[in-house]
């Protein structure tokens, strides 16, 4: 299937899951709020794994950079208040976001709306098919996502 | 019309075009207005300083002498560490003469990095991880001075330590030295491949790995049975994972994986690492060159495994 299609099938299906697991009308739980903060988070690790393997020759391609920038949009839309919902920290479920995420929201926020133009580095490195640029734009991304969870995110047990 | 050559003609009593000294002169500035990018640092240049700042970042010298959070000075020193012995304030090693360690000598610097001390004499607490930097070769700590030196020098004055008895008493420090501090550079193992002792050189001695993933005993030595197998109770309180074979997750890890940790700070399934280990990658290791990171992970994977 062209990548393109496969892509926006991706990005549609992403969207409409993300979204129905965040809408605030439906009063989520604060277990179900962790497990859907848990499903976004999964959706763009698995996105930038296929390029860690493309990038360490294992397989894969350029067009999974733009795969994974899909997910990293798709999930940077939604709004950090309602993924980062009050009362879904440490303590519920298998959260593992610490108390400071909260004190700190401000910078949180800041840190969420890099998101967006980090994948868009990364979508057009896999558009240009250059290894180079999608390791550098991949680094980017990577800086993004330890900042946060170098302050607000407990160390996981398995880690 | 005056048309302009599309490239300058070359200059016979300047060799180098305008643009290439443009290039040579403003590049480095460019690189470093970056942030993130390293310029100079290079393990195998015969200056001093450049090499100096390589064995800085492999040694991870910026992230504790900092206090980022708080906006400190870089290598002002400040920054609060909370460990099960109390909270340390990290002290100044900028090259103020006063408050730094501006008039240290080679002597005093390796005296401190070697054997623990001041160069009064007396004893360091081991919070500074003088049990691992003992392990560096003369040239790494002469050449990390040298950097060192040519850091801005910043007049900020060292914060007391806030310690529970009686980790707090100095006096008690030469006992601990005789009983935890094992002084002296980590010679190569000849029957091994230069990479593997390498990756031993960067995790026993540079990158003091086992400060933070080894165990501790209850008087705060490292218990050496049990290196690098996981602390239950690392940097302000979170759990530290083992790294040696048989350890479920980190040292499960195949050699490309550790590799991709330590330069991305990614993990096998997408996740980034975070806490005190995402500032290790963003200060050290995503800075190290591929055949260093390399010889790390070899290193890792050699280890005798834990049960």
């Amino acid at each position: 299937m062209d990548h393109r299609i496969l892509n926006a099938l991706m990005a549609a299906a992403v969207s409409a899951g993300l979204s129905t697991a965040f809408t605030p009308a439906q009063a989520a739980s604060p277990v179900e709020q962790v497990a859907a903060r848990e499903q976004a988070m999964k959706r763009m690790g698995s996105g930038v794994q296929a390029v860690g393997k493309y990038l360490k020759g294992e397989g894969g391609s350029p067009a999974d950079a733009r795969s994974a920038a899909a997910a990293i949009t798709e999930v940077s839309s939604l709004n950090p208040k309602q993924v980062f919902a009050e009362g879904t920290g440490i303590g519920v479920a298998k959260s593992d976001a610490k108390p400071e995420l909260w004190q700190n929201f401000g910078k949180v926020q800041e840190i969420w709306a890099q998101l967006k133009p980090a994948a868009a580095k990364l979508d057009a490195a896999g558009s240009s098919g250059n290894k180079q640029q999608i390791a550098q734009a991949m680094q980017e991304v990577g800086k993004v996502c330890s900042s946060c969870h170098e302050n607000y995110r407990r160390t996981p047990p398995t880690q | 019309m005056l048309e302009l050559p599309r490239e300058l003609p070359p200059d016979p009593a300047h060799p180098m075009s305008k643009a290439s000294f443009a290039a040579a002169v403003l590049l480095p500035f460019v690189l470093w207005a970056d942030g993130g990018a390293v310029w100079g640092a290079d393990p195998s240049s015969p200056d001093p300083v450049q090499r100096g700042e390589y064995v800085f970042i492999a040694a991870g010298c910026h992230g504790c002498h900092t206090d980022e959070k708080n906006g400190g000075a870089p290598l002002a020193g400040g920054r609060a560490m909370k460990t099960p012995f109390g909270t340390f304030h990290t002290p100044n090693i900028t090259p103020d003469p006063q408050h730094g360690i501006g008039r240290w000598s080679d002597a005093d610097f390796v005296q401190a990095l070697r054997h623990g001390r001041e160069p009064d004499g007396e004893a360091l607490f081991p919070a500074f991880p003088y049990t691992s930097y003992t392990k560096m070769s003369e040239r790494d700590l002469l050449d990390l001075r040298a950097y060192l030196m040519t850091r801005p020098p910043v007049a900020a004055p060292n914060r007391p330590h806030d310690l529970t008895p009686p980790f707090g008493w100095r006096f008690l420090l030469p006992v601990w030295q005789w009983l935890h501090l094992e002084e002296g550079t980590l010679a190569d193992d000849p029957a091994k491949p230069a990479e593997w002792n390498r990756g031993r050189y960067l995790v026993e001695a540079l990158g003091h790995c086992g400060e933070c993933h080894s165990p501790r005993g209850l008087m705060g030595g490292m218990d050496h049975d049990r290196a690098l197998a996981g602390n239950p109770n690392g940097p302000d309180g979170d759990k530290v994972p083992g790294l040696r074979p048989g350890v479920k997750g980190a040292g499960e890890l195949s050699v490309g994986e550790i590799e991709t940790v330590l330069e991305l700070g990614m993990q096998p399934d997408g996740d980034f690492v975070g806490g005190a280990m995402g500032e290790v990658v963003r200060n050290t290791t995503s800075k190290l060159t591929p055949a260093d990171r390399h010889a790390i992970a070899v290193y890792l994977k050699s280890l005798p495994p834990v049960h």
